[in-house]
């Protein structure tokens, strides 16, 4: 059984989550077109010469446009469905499913392409690259993708400028705060307008009111590109920007 | 973009940047120096040859080194002279010999006597004393960079060769012999005088061909003409003369080595400053990679980072020998650097710098995207 929290309206409200139970989720879900579906992942890690279960038979589905959190204790397993869900990994068994693609048995090289053109992240640390600035680390993708370096770089400023970054558009990543990393880190996310957004505790490394201006840009960039996000995080005080929060513990949904 | 990327961020890490050039700039210097100083020593061998106007060299057959000459007849210099396409023939005198030293010590010197109406065989030029100081009686030329040798002659200064007097009365700059023994430069019949040697003999037979002469074919007519001799074009003996010493006494071996060495050096330095590049930046390349950068692209981009830092060390190290060789090139340690030397060893080094981003490359192999979310 799958518990999730369900908040009452997303992005503004302060009111604690609701818990749903799952029969009613898929109900709601079937409804919509999923953008993401995984079914009975399973992964384990071999430490110390042993087999490790991290991962056990998830199933979870994502809708278009919805923002759904992750949420459970450390080693429950978040980081790895991120992961999997991002074809970062491979999952030992089950199956997955982008925009109604089967993706699970990909090569590298297709992973690679659909994590290119698909799939947009958001890293704790902002991973930034440290020799570029704002305006030519948010243009990566769309420069991973063919376009010249001077339209991209356009198309990069205006982002910019619009989540209040413009002063900021020719400032190297150990010039900006760690808020500022992460709109930049957000803009280079979105900029190419992907079907999936996969943060991985984007407010960790933030203050509080930092974390709050990420996530109400994250959730205001989303909505308009009407992109799916799936946020993994520790924080409570973000809950409520989530549609819907899955708690995990050992490997699977509590 | 990739390029962008690599070049920004090669150049954001300056302090790794400026290791890694100085690993090739210490290679390419390395290299050009010891090659230079190489190529400038063993010129030495041929120096004689070089410089002797003469076309065709003929000797004793087998000859092969200039310095060693074993006497052949005089009077074949007419045989030599009759051969189509050769212009004027001159003997010329290669022996060995003793001078004397005002502290009563004596220095062991080779003696050249060349004719006195030619210019063949006239490998110096003055650059101290009259430029006709050969046609005085007992005249000898010595050389400025034999001064320590020779207890700095002075011009008109007595000495003596072989017991027989002679007079300094001018002095060369940069004829240096291979030998440790000064060439001293003297008339044809003062070198029979001073060594008592038969004067029916002689060290060689140089020859000048009229013009458009092939001297190849001139040399397999004399050859032929005169069988216990070996005729070479000037060229031909110089190499003969310059491989004399390379494979008799391992001189080309100790410096190849030397100079490998050095590339090894190098070679090392830069992978490992490329490799500790790329270590302090997995974190950054996995995240390339997690949102779409190929390992293909991954590795243009390291190949292209290794390129540029070939290219900016290869075009500062070659500036630093360019200085070096004009500061401390001199006749005596000669630095010689062909074209051709530059040329092989910007190759070589940028081959190398390429085969050393294959280190960090079985590194990038093994980054794998998940860990960008580990950092």
């Amino acid at each position: 059984m799958t518990s999730t929290h369900q908040p009452s309206e997303f992005a503004t409200s302060s009111v604690p989550p609701v818990w749903v139970d799952e029969q009613q989720m898929q109900n709601d879900q079937r409804q919509t077109t999923f953008a993401l579906q995984a079914s009975g992942i399973a992964k384990s890690y071999v430490i110390g010469g042993q087999s490790r279960p991290v991962l056990d038979g998830i199933d979870f589905q994502l809708g278009t446009g919805e923002c759904v959190f992750l949420t459970g204790p450390s080693g429950s397993g978040k980081s790895t469905l991120l992961s999997i869900l991002g074809l970062l990994l491979t999952p030992d068994a089950g199956e997955l499913r982008l925009c109604e693609r089967r993706v699970d048995g990909l090569g590298e090289v297709e992973r690679t392409l659909i994590r290119r053109e698909r799939i947009g992240f958001v890293f704790q640390r902002f991973q930034l690259i440290d020799g570029l600035d704002a305006t030519d680390n948010v243009a990566i993708p769309l420069t991973l993708d063919g376009m010249n370096l001077a339209e991209s770089r356009q198309l990069a400023n205006e982002l910019l400028c619009r989540i209040g970054l413009e002063d900021h558009r020719h400032a190297l990543p150990s010039s900006m705060s760690p808020g500022q990393c992460q709109r930049v880190a957000l803009a280079r996310a979105v900029i190419r307008q992907p079907e999936l957004i996969l943060a991985d505790e984007p407010t960790a490394a933030l203050d509080s009111q930092s974390g709050q201006s990420v996530m109400e840009l994250l959730r205001e960039l989303t909505t308009e590109f009407l992109t799916s996000t799936v946020v993994v995080t520790h924080d409570p005080r973000i809950y409520h920007y989530a549609d819907r929060i899955c708690e995990m513990e050992n490997g699977r949904f509590k | 973009m990739r390029w962008n990327l690599a070049y920004r961020t090669l150049f954001h890490d300056r302090g790794k940047l400026i290791a890694g050039l100085i690993g090739v700039i210490f290679s390419v210097v390395l290299v050009n120096i010891q090659g230079g100083l190489f190529f400038g020593l063993i010129n030495k061998a041929s120096l004689l040859v070089d410089r002797s106007n003469a076309d065709i060299w003929v000797g004793h057959r087998g000859m092969h080194n200039v310095d060693f000459a074993h006497p052949i007849p005089e009077r074949w210099r007419y045989v030599v002279a009759g051969i189509e396409g050769v212009h004027d023939v001159e003997p010329l005198r290669v022996e060995f010999g003793e001078m004397s030293l005002p502290n009563g010590s004596f220095e062991n010197v080779t003696l050249v006597g060349v004719g006195e109406t030619t210019n063949l065989g006239r490998a110096y030029s003055i650059v101290d004393g009259p430029a006709d100081a050969l046609d005085r009686h007992d005249a000898v030329i010595v050389d400025q960079c034999d001064d320590d040798k020779l207890k700095t002659p002075r011009i008109g200064e007595l000495r003596e060769v072989n017991g027989r007097r002679v007079r300094v009365a001018g002095k060369s700059n940069g004829i240096l012999s291979f030998l440790v023994t000064p060439y001293v430069f003297t008339n044809y019949d003062s070198v029979i005088d001073l060594t008592g040697s038969d004067p029916s003999e002689t060290s060689y037979l140089l020859a000048r061909l009229k013009p458009g002469v092939d001297g190849v074919a001139v040399c397999r007519a004399i050859e032929q003409r005169l069988p216990d001799v070996s005729a070479m074009t000037a060229d031909q003996y110089a190499s003969v003369s310059i491989n004399f010493w390379m494979t008799r006494t391992g001189l080309g071996l100790s410096f190849g080595a030397a100079t490998m060495l050095g590339l090894l050096v190098g070679l090392v330095m830069v992978g490992q400053t490329l490799y500790a590049m790329v270590l302090d930046r997995i974190s950054e390349y996995a995240t390339l990679r997690a949102i779409g950068l190929s390992e293909r692209e991954l590795l243009s981009i390291l190949t292209f980072q290794s390129a540029m830092v070939a290219i900016l060390g290869i075009v500062i190290g070659m500036g630093i020998t360019i200085f070096l060789q004009m500061l401390l090139s001199t006749p005596r340690a000669t630095i010689e650097i062909p074209f051709l030397l530059y040329l092989g060893c910007a190759g070589l080094i940028f081959a190398i710098c390429l085969f050393a981003s294959g280190l960090p490359y079985l590194r990038v192999r093994r980054i794998d995207p998940h860990t960008a979310l580990q950092s």
